[in-house]
């Protein structure tokens, strides 16, 4: 038996090892337990949030002395009053929300047949290009995209310069609300087309050809047939689109030129700039009860679409 | 795909509005980064790599490069295990709470980004660790790391509880089971999702922004801040950079598992 012991190969024995060793530490009678143990890191990781939001509530009750420039170590709503009553960050607040519904409405009347098309088509070739189109601008960041933009648009942008070459004068073109949606739905664009494939995967294709053959044309078999069933993925994309536009910072940066500040601007502005960080919390905690509102209301009333994650269940 | 002619036509109308729209900035950036002249122009003023040699000299292009590299890598070593750990759980095991466990772990994505950078602006900030690299891959890697677990469940199909029954059967102890049958069989997932990872990782700014002071600043925030009015050929010669990596991504995301697998339904 010893001899035979020296020829186990070594990632054996060191195999053997880590069994005992986790054996050792983790006895098989813990096994209800494990599937805890291997959720327990992402639990943590994630626990840096919950923290991150209880420090925030901390500093939003805490108000700025401007003589001083010290935080008060009582805690008072008074941030609460002046975000809720300050008419700068009510505009602020009504730009980034009808821009954020703007937004996931355009994004997904582009979005669906985009889907659609790279789902149904028959040609791997063409399924493979639409494919590389969506994650290509979905790999490079916001600030090179934005800039693309700039450069497209821009004072001196291509496309001034190509109305100047036909005789028409520069028209500002950035720096301006539809700039900011514009760019915007160019952001959004991947991450709505990538929650929509799948709902539409799930659709038979059959049952486009069952509605075809019993005399339904194309319009009416995406309203009452595709349309419908699509509802997950829409409900996912949606969400999506609605909370990631709603909160933007880096679109509005660019393409607004500080004309155009949403709330994340606004928060950074106040955390930055006027260095009143109680405030700037009390904004960022609105706004995460915002999004968590907005997201709870559309869960509550469809589901979790696409966005569940887990077991599939029925 | 069966349907009309009419059909078609509104299809690729609103398709090819969508590629323009989706390609458009790719395209002028990498257009204009070859420019010869000293501004961007339309037509342009000849074609020339003089940019790219002037970005190859600056050290603190180089040095931001780096760092933005070093903070992908530290969110991606980070959310493999973890991310692959939560899903397999998530995805084999009928877990207590389950519901709430999934909705806590959604939590980096119903937090705006804004809000979670703050937060962790402050936490880090009162552990004295803000002005180091690693902990902004750590808030990288918080982030998205729903995208991690997202990609391991999802390829969690493959995972046949029966196989892993099979080897205990056959005697193979826990952490053999996990690593010669559990781990394969999610395999594409975890590849899927630390690819995503490091190339989310790579371009992430907003938390950038909030975790970075001026002497660890990361290539989107420096190319953030420098952009002004005038639009200068040498920023887009950087952008090319980001422009790069994600097309490597995108090559490597296809050749190891196929960007179908983002078709495919639950």
């Amino acid at each position: 038996m010893r001899a035979a012991r020296t020829a186990y190969p070594l990632k054996w024995r060191i195999m053997d090892a880590l069994e005992d060793v986790a054996a050792a530490i983790w006895p098989a009678r813990f096994r209800r337990a494990t599937p805890y143990l291997m959720l327990l890191p992402a639990v943590l990781l994630v626990g840096l949030l919950a923290l991150g939001l209880i420090q925030i509530a901390d500093t939003s009750l805490r108000t700025l002395d401007t003589t001083t420039f010290q935080f008060s170590d009582d805690y008072s709503i008074t941030n609460f009053r002046r975000a809720l009553t300050e008419p700068l960050f009510l505009v602020v607040a009504q730009r980034s929300l009808i821009a954020a519904l703007i937004v996931t409405a355009v994004t997904l009347v582009f979005a669906f047949p985009y889907a659609y098309l790279m789902v149904r088509t028959r040609s791997p070739g063409l399924r493979k290009f639409l494919l590389i189109a969506l994650f290509l601008p979905f790999f490079i960041g916001q600030v090179v995209r934005a800039y693309g933009w700039l450069i497209i648009l821009g004072n001196q942008g291509m496309v001034n310069e190509a109305l100047g070459l036909v005789g028409v004068a520069p028209m500002r073109l950035i720096y301006n609300y539809p700039a900011v949606l514009f760019g915007l739905v160019q952001y959004m664009l991947p991450f709505a087309v990538l929650m929509l494939a799948p709902a539409l995967t799930a659709i038979p294709e059959e049952l486009e050809a069952a509605a075809g053959s019993l005399g339904a044309n194309w319009v009416r078999t995406f309203i009452h047939v595709v349309l419908p069933l699509a509802r997950p993925g829409f409900i996912g994309a949606g969400v999506v689109v609605l909370t990631l536009s709603l909160t933007d910072f880096a679109v509005p940066a660019i393409l607004g030129g500080g004309s155009q500040d949403f709330i994340a601007n606004a928060i950074y502005d106040q955390f930055f700039r006027t260095s009143d960080q109680g405030l700037g919390a009390t904004l960022a905690l609105m706004l995460v009860a915002l999004g968590s509102i907005l997201v709870g209301l559309v869960f509550a009333l469809f589901g979790a679409g696409t966005l569940a994650m887990g077991r599939s269940r029925a | 795909m069966s349907g009309s002619r009419s059909k078609s036509v509104v299809l690729w109308t609103l398709v090819t509005i969508a590629l323009v729209t989706l390609s458009a900035p790719t395209v002028v950036v990498l257009g204009a980064s070859f420019t010869g002249g000293n501004i961007i122009t339309f037509p342009p003023d000849g074609l020339s790599l003089r940019w790219y040699a002037r970005i190859s000299q600056a050290s603190d292009l180089r040095n931001a490069f780096l760092r933005t590299l070093q903070v992908a890598t530290v969110c991606t070593i980070v959310a493999i295990p973890v991310g692959t750990l939560a899903g397999i759980a998530l995805a084999k095991y009928a877990v207590r709470f389950e519901k709430t466990i999934q909705i806590y772990l959604l939590l980096p994505f119903t937090i705006p980004l804004i809000g979670s950078g703050i937060g962790l602006m402050l936490i880090f900030g009162n552990a004295g660790i803000l002005g180091q690299l690693w902990p902004v891959g750590i808030a990288c890697c918080v982030i998205n790391l729903p995208f991690m677990i997202w990609a391991v469940t999802a390829s969690a199909t493959g995972l046949d509880p029966d196989l892993e029954l099979a080897a205990a059967n056959c005697g193979a102890p826990p952490l053999q089971v996990f690593f010669s049958v559990t781990l394969p069989a999610v395999m594409p997932g975890v590849i899927t999702g630390s690819l995503l990872m490091f190339i989310l990782a790579l371009n992430e700014f907003l938390v950038s922004l909030l975790l970075v002071d001026a002497r660890i600043v990361t290539l989107p925030v420096l190319i953030y801040n420098s952009i002004r009015s005038i639009i200068t050929p040498d920023l887009a010669a950087i952008s090319v950079v980001f422009i790069a990596c994600s097309a490597v991504a995108v090559f490597l995301l296809d050749r190891l598992v196929g960007l179908d697998i983002f078709l495919k339904s639950k």
